[in-house]
């Protein structure tokens, strides 16, 4: 929980020394803290439990195995039961059914459709956890990310799961290449077909952005651009990307390294 | 790269000044210019004044000495050039100053507007380049900014001397901005702890507070010439209090406000009028640096270049006046009228083998200056036109693997005019690290105009084979150098952020004057040396030097260089100039004294060479002496093993040339 932690008791408006503009980031992060914050308290009582909500979260870890086997298409309980680090996992797995999650005949485990949509939003949510790990905080895909991304799970409330994903420009896949679970806002999304915010390297030649937020990777990188008219809030052309990339911002044009282009994020316009 | 001279007198103490200060590139040099009278290096890149230049001049019919600055974004300095811009605000008595902005980058310019207000110097502001402005359809109320920042804004076009009637006029009262950038709670009660803790300076008691707070390093020295340790202390814990209730770097959130403050003052005095069209200038300017047709284009610009300096120039011209003018009427007038004078050692000195006319100048005129005479013409050309910062984005990935970036290419490319005035120009660059790698590949592999010319004319007459194997050798081995010394040499690199000026079509009136300014330069410079040389050459000569220092080189010369005993010469001389000695090499292939392949590898081996003389007090003076001795001493052995491989592999594959 530790990392988490650290990015919830800063202040507004940091998060981990990306600055944005507040107007256009409110409905994104903050409330992804406000409801995370929530969420927390939440996964406080998880551990003063009692057995109800200790079987919730097994139910959960289950669910989410069963998907994870399915995507590799196996249907084996007894496969399932050697793998699984649940405890009672077939005691578990006996009330899901009774409960109307999953369907047991034989050796062949399957969801049964209440199972299935809580399974694909529980995946959706930790893949989406990591990726906003990975993509957002430039952490490394290692175990780390997988614990926190399955405390993550439990806890992304569906507003703020929508958030995330649109923040992150709907990714398809986890940073381990499995495919996340599509949502709401993705549909949303291929109407539009527009995330909300891309990294501005993901604009193709031609297109504006406005700036919405730089995360650099140093503190001088940040105040040579401002001097230059780089800032959140600024409207930026990409003119190019090859063999350099060069930016217009008004009447000046800009060559920059791609390595700077990819922390500046914008927001089409 | 020819205004050697002008800037190192002191002006005196007790004269008013004035300087020019705004971004890059905005034309203040030549606004600098039609104040002084006097001509400083005017191009369409940023950088192209690096240091300080004053002269003294009658603006207004009192007596001035005006200043000329390196361009700035912002007051608080990234780079060296910057950094010496904002120290003549601390250390200079300035009376006003001039601000240049160009009209349709007027947002970056109120940036320091706002700056300039902020440190409480009388200022007037020069719409300049109004006319480019207009033509993109962005016009901007000079009025109404006047009024709303309390100084005056005058709408100019520098280059046609318009509005520089009102400018002056401005400058008999120039006023003291009444502007006031806001800043958050937090920084201005920072800046009220700061101010009172501040010596009296010659720039507002706030702004030093401010660029204090922004954590400006290059003020350490001032401080500390100032102030007592523990007030720095104190100013420094009061810095890190403030900073810690941002998440941003200070410097950042101070930018930050004064950008908010220009673009609410934009938003009053700035309208774009219907859409910019899309004239042959931009289109120019996109596929220069295109991905794919850039490459071409810079093909066909070394096409030409080749075409005119090194067939027309150093073919054409040098011949007509090497063999026309000079073997024609020149010498043997000389020779005739020395035959009236009887003293043998003064005939010999003058008209002999190694003779002041029939050597020197004969070398110097008749041979090098039609050659830098029309590089300085195509170079300037280049300039004009804003091409070499788009050479940059072709170049950027190449130059990363040797620990530079992009920003580099513009000293490289000045090397080819002078490596003297480039290896100032590193100034330009960020990281010592950077200047120092640049330093060292100027003075290893990047050939003068002079010696290239030569180097080109020699190359002309074997094939065009012989020009790649050159070529070849000499960007493989920068390459291979580049990149081990990004390696060995302690630091970082830096960002790569440079801004393009437009594509303009380049004004002969500039071009010609600045060819003028610049030959004159390498009259003024290279002549002297080259007779110095023709004096080494002369008295080594008389004493048997010469002989024993062949002698000496021979093993080196002849058994690895696979060279006439003769080329010797070219390499003393090569000292004193690389150009001269490149000079010598081409007398040498005329007369046909060298193979295709022993002209290959003396050319590699000369254009290799250690820098010339006054390459190397530049280098001492920019770097120091002990980088200077390292890169000599590096430069001197590494070009004789190369063109000794050479000639051992040209040689053993019987390379035909």
């Amino acid at each position: 929980m530790f990392p988490v932690f650290v990015l919830l008791q800063g202040r507004r408006g940091k998060v981990r020394g990306m600055s944005y503009v507040q107007g256009v980031q409110d409905n994104l992060l903050p409330s992804l803290w406000l409801s995370v914050g929530r969420g927390i308290e939440g996964g406080k009582s998880d551990k003063e439990v009692d057995g109800e909500e200790m079987s919730e979260h097994n139910i959960d870890e289950l669910l989410e195995l069963i998907w994870t086997q399915q995507e590799d298409g196996k249907d084996s309980l007894t496969e399932l039961l050697r793998v699984t680090v649940e405890e009672n996992a077939e005691d578990v797995l006996k009330r899901m059914a009774q409960a109307g999650f999953v369907v047991i005949s034989g050796d062949k485990l399957s969801f049964a459709p209440t199972g299935e949509a809580r399974a694909k939003e529980i995946i959706r949510r930790h893949r989406l956890a990591e990726r906003l790990f990975t993509e957002a905080f430039k952490m490394e895909v290692d175990e780390k990310i997988e614990y926190n991304a399955c405390e993550f799970e439990h806890i992304l409330s569906p507003e703020v799961t929508e958030s995330v994903c649109t923040f992150l420009g709907h990714p398809p896949t986890c940073p381990h290449g499995r495919p996340i679970p599509r949502g709401k806002c993705c549909e949303k999304f291929h109407k539009e077909m527009k995330p909300l915010v891309t990294p501005l390297n993901e604009l193709h030649p031609g297109e504006e952005g406005r700036i919405v937020f730089i995360a650099p990777k140093n503190h001088t990188r940040l105040d040579r651009l401002s001097t230059m008219g780089i800032i959140p809030g600024s409207i930026v052309r990409l003119h190019q990307k090859k063999p350099s990339y060069v930016l217009e911002i008004g009447e000046t044009t800009l060559a920059l390294d791609g390595e700077i282009v990819r922390e500046i994020y914008v927001k089409r316009v | 790269m020819h205004d050697h001279g002008s800037h190192k007198e002191e002006e005196p103490k007790g004269i008013p000044r004035l300087a020019l200060i705004g971004n890059p590139n905005v034309g203040k040099s030549v606004i600098f210019g039609y104040l002084t009278g006097k001509y400083v290096t005017v191009s369409n890149y940023p950088g192209t004044t690096v240091e300080i230049t004053s002269a003294r001049a009658h603006v207004n019919k009192k007596e001035y000495v005006v200043i000329d600055t390196p361009g700035v974004n912002s007051l608080l300095p990234m780079s060296e050039d910057e950094r010496v811009t904002r120290d003549i605000l601390l250390n200079e008595d300035i009376e006003a100053i001039i601000q240049g902005i160009d009209t349709k980058n007027l947002r970056r310019g109120l940036l320091i507007t706002l700056q300039l207000a902020e440190i409480g110097i009388p200022f007037v502001i020069a719409l300049n380049l109004f006319d480019e402005a207009r033509s993109r359809g962005i016009s901007v109320d000079a009025d109404k900014l006047s009024d709303t920042i309390g100084t005056t804004a005058i709408p100019t076009v520098a280059t046609l001397r318009k509005g520089m009637d009102q400018l002056l006029k401005a400058l008999q009262n120039p006023r003291v901005s009444t502007f006031a950038t806001h800043y958050d709670r937090r920084i201005e009660d920072g800046v009220g702890r700061i101010t009172p803790l501040l010596p009296e300076a010659r720039i507002s008691k706030k702004s030093l507070a401010l660029m204090l707070l922004a954590g400006d390093e290059s003020l350490n020295n001032w401080l500390h010439e100032h102030l007592k340790e523990q007030t720095i202390r104190e100013i420094d814990n009061i810095r890190l209090e403030v900073q810690s209730s941002f998440s941003e770097p200070l410097a950042y959130v101070i930018n930050h406000s004064r950008l908010m403050a220009s673009d609410r003052l934009l938003k009053e005095v700035f309208s774009e009028t219907g859409k910019r069209e899309r004239d042959i200038n931009s289109f120019l300017g996109r596929w220069t640096m295109h991905q794919v047709w850039g490459v071409p284009f810079l093909l066909a610009v070394l096409y030409g270049f080749y075409q005119f300096v090194g067939v027309f120039g150093a073919g054409t011209l040098v011949d007509f006046l090497e063999d026309s003018v000079f073997k024609g009427y020149i010498n043997p007038w000389a020779v005739k009228l020395f035959d009236y004078i009887p003293i043998m050692i003064l005939r010999e000195l003058f008209v002999g083998q190694y003779g002041i006319i029939t050597m020197a100048i004969t070398y110097a005129i008749a041979i090098v200056l039609p050659i830098v005479g029309t590089f300085f013409i195509a170079f300037g050309i280049l300039e004009d036109s804003g091409y070499l910062p788009r050479l940059a984005v072709m170049v950027n990935n190449v130059f990363k693997a040797m620990g530079l970036n992009g920003k580099a290419v513009l000293p490289m490319v000045l090397g080819l005019g002078c490596d003297t005035m480039a290896t100032l120009t590193a100034r330009i660059l960020e990281t010592r690290k950077e200047r120092i790698i640049v330093t060292l590949l100027l003075a290893l592999g990047v050939p003068c105009s002079a010696q290239m010319g030569v180097v080109l004319g020699m190359l002309g007459s074997i094939s065009f084979t012989a020009t790649l194997v050159w070529l070849g050798v000499v960007v493989g081995v920068m390459l291979l150098v580049g990149y081990l010394a990004s390696k060995v040499i302690p630091g970082t690199g830096s960002d790569f952020i440079l801004e393009l000026p437009p594509i303009r079509l380049p004004q002969l009136s500039n071009i010609g004057i600045k060819t003028m300014a610049r030959i004159e330069w390498y009259l003024r410079e290279a002549v002297p040396l080259f007779v110095l040389g023709t004096l080494i050459l002369f008295i080594s000569d008389k004493l048997g030097l010469l002989a024993l220092a062949e002698k000496i080189a021979a093993p080196l010369v002849v058994g690895f260089l696979g060279l006439p005993i003769k080329a010797t010469e070219a390499f003393i001389i090569g000292f004193l100039r690389r150009d001269y000695g490149a000079a010598g090499l081409l007398v040498l292939a005329r007369a046909g004294q060298l193979d295709s392949i022993q002209i290959v590898v003396s050319i590699v081996t000369i254009t290799l060479f250690v820098p010339c003389i006054a390459n190397f007090f530049m280098i001492i003076k920019e770097q120091g002496i002990k980088v200077a001795l390292y890169i000599t001493g590096f430069i001197f052995p590494f070009a004789f093993l190369v063109g000794g491989i050479l000639n051992f592999v040209l040689r053993y594959y019987q390379v035909a040339l």
